[in-house]
């Protein structure tokens, strides 16, 4: 017989492979995000896939959500999650920006 | 300088790399052998008893892993120097001294490994054996000339770059590779305390493979682009300044997420988690930037009405796809998989580690290096547009599916271990091993050793294109 007082209880035992797969589609929606907005951005994809590229982010974004609800993070790791899901957002459009710019000032 | 790039011929720094890249070769084949022994000894236990003992044959795995990258990445910027500062590299002559004292230090420590394997517990064999730090274990004596190595090849590349052309990547490198060798000095002396070993330790394994050893492949990644794509090197510039400021920006404190369980104070825990959750977005960015130059030039060429490939080294271009690709997978959604401590708390030690640790390295650093390689084989051959052979292809595809398998097969042991040797029974020494005598485990460790013989014969064939390629007519000269 196990002690109990050795179980941990934080986690759910059925709560393993949704935190595995969710943490695993966080990026892999994100790379779907980024890789299709910067296709589109280089003319790689057609500017109607434009629209999923955003939808992969909201799915990237739920996924955080439901990763750090099984895991019940605290306070300090919901913010962190926040923080790289907005950074997430931000990052192709600001490299994208500055690249945009160096990529004219050198063709001119 | 674009010609520059396609020949190797009369630079003795690119015949000091090829050397370099010969003796990384080998050792890469030698690592693969150990691990194969050490896959074996998981499903047959008693194989090769008191010959060569499991703790024996993953010491050698891994320190053969390191060595051969750090000879592979020794021997990148030894090629790529004479591109970027536009002269041949300052002190060759005691570079190439310096390579045969590492490879002589090498094949000694790994004799002493293989023959002498333990010691009594004295300095003794701290100084002579090993030191028992997973992934630098070699005895003191060698630790002292892998710095003085370090340092003569510091020396050859700050000498080169201040006189020669400064380039960005040059800069980087430069800044990179002193941060490089310095770490390593965090990995050599002894406390009797273990938590503060395993602080300082970490200082060297962390700081060297997700900080200084990512922006290294951030450097190698921008140097692959303009060689085998022509991209604009300001717009490569760019990417890389950026990389290198998320890499440190992440990565150097990332390293709390090893600070979790090694009685280190628990405000580890919140930095650990804050910055482990920001690591992956410059893998993700490393990714976007092949996509974007290589999209970007690739049109360009299409706007000219041509309809060639911009890629001039097909093998070392689809090695270096597979770098973005498996630098993201490995250490991006493998390292996320555990690195917030409320989960780690299950997955630490388990097979999880070490699926992660097995596709990180091959994905982050083994598949940029072997592009290296090609592009080093290119050179030293004449070849003008490389192209690939059914060798290449087939060792490829056997490599990179084999660790993938490896990796799945890993990851569903490490899953086992996370519920029923941790989640059900507590981390206690009956759950260690109730956790291990699943069928589950035992199942995913016969898969470990298939797919470990499958990306042995990858290698084979690795090697079988290296050495065939300077004859081969499917290239274009």
């Amino acid at each position: 017989m196990i002690d109990p007082s050795v179980i941990r209880p934080e986690i759910a035992l059925d709560a393993f492979l949704p935190i595995f797969v969710s943490s695993a589609l966080v990026l892999v929606f994100g790379g779907f995000y980024v890789g299709i907005y910067t296709a589109v951005k280089v003319n790689i994809l057609k500017k109607w896939a434009m629209p999923f590229a955003y939808l992969f982010w909201i799915l990237t974004a739920y996924c955080l959500y439901t990763m750090g609800s099984l895991m019940h993070v605290g306070d300090f790791t919901a913010k962190a999650l926040v923080i790289a899901a907005i950074g997430l957002l931000l990052l192709p459009h600001a490299v994208y920006y500055m690249q945009d710019r160096v990529h004219k000032e050198n063709e001119h | 300088m674009a010609n520059n790039h396609l020949t190797g011929i009369g630079s003795e720094s690119k015949q000091l790399a090829t050397w370099y890249f010969t003796f990384a070769a080998i050792l890469f084949g030698a690592q693969l052998l150990f691990g194969l022994v050490a896959a074996i000894q998981y499903v047959m236990p008693g194989f090769m008893f008191e010959v060569l003992d499991f703790s024996v044959a993953r010491m050698l795995h891994i320190n053969a892993l390191v060595v051969w990258m750090v000879f592979a990445m020794f021997g990148a910027v030894y090629w790529l120097l004479p591109d970027e500062t536009g002269i041949e590299t300052v002190g060759i002559k005691i570079g190439k001294l310096l390579f045969w004292v590492f490879a002589a230090a090498i094949v000694v420590v790994v004799l002493v490994y293989l023959f002498i394997q333990v010691g009594p517990a004295d300095e003794m064999s701290i100084w002579f054996i090993h030191e028992g730090r997973e992934y630098i274990e070699a005895p003191r004596w060698a630790d002292f000339g892998i710095v003085v190595v370090a340092l003569g090849f510091v020396a050859n590349l700050f000498l080169t770059g201040m006189k020669g052309k400064q380039t960005g990547i040059v800069t980087v490198l430069m800044a990179d590779m002193i941060a490089f060798a310095g770490l390593y000095l965090c990995g050599m002396f002894f406390t009797d305390n273990i938590s503060v070993d395993q602080y300082w330790w970490w200082w060297v394994i962390h700081l060297w493979v997700e900080a200084t050893w990512e922006v290294y492949v951030g450097a190698l990644a921008a140097y692959g682009l303009i060689t085998m794509l022509g991209a604009h090197r300001k717009v490569v510039e760019m990417w890389l300044w950026i990389e290198v400021t998320m890499l440190f920006g992440s990565g150097i404190l990332g390293m709390g997420h090893h600070y979790f369980w090694i009685g280190t104070p628990e405000y580890w825990w919140e930095i650990g988690a804050l910055f482990s959750a920001l690591e992956p977005l410059p893998l993700v960015a490393m990714f976007i930037h092949v996509l974007y130059d290589w999209g970007k030039t690739q049109g360009e060429q299409d706007a000219q009405g041509q309809e060639l490939s911009v890629i001039r080294n097909k093998p070392a271009f689809t090695w270096f796809v597979l770098n973005a690709f498996g630098n993201f997978l490995g250490a991006g959604i493998w390292g996320f998989f555990h690195t917030l401590p409320q989960v780690n708390l299950y997955t630490h030690g388990t097979q999880f580690t070490s699926a992660h640790g097995h596709l990180a390295f091959f994905g982050a650093y083994a598949t940029i290096l072997i592009g290296m390689m090609y592009i080093a084989i290119q050179g030293t051959n004449g070849i003008k547009i490389m192209n690939h052979t059914r060798s290449s292809i087939w060792s490829v595809s056997l490599l990179s599916g084999g660790m993938m398998g490896m990796t799945v097969a890993l990851t569903i042991a490490g899953y086992v271990q996370v519920l029923v040797s941790r989640a059900q029974m507590g981390a206690t020494w009956a759950g260690y091993f109730d956790g291990q005598s699943g069928m589950w485990f035992a199942q995913a460790m016969d898969w470990r050793l298939i797919m470990g013989l499958v990306m042995f014969a990858g290698f084979a064939l690795l090697a079988k294109d290296f050495l065939t390629t300077g004859k081969n007519p499917v290239h274009q000269r």
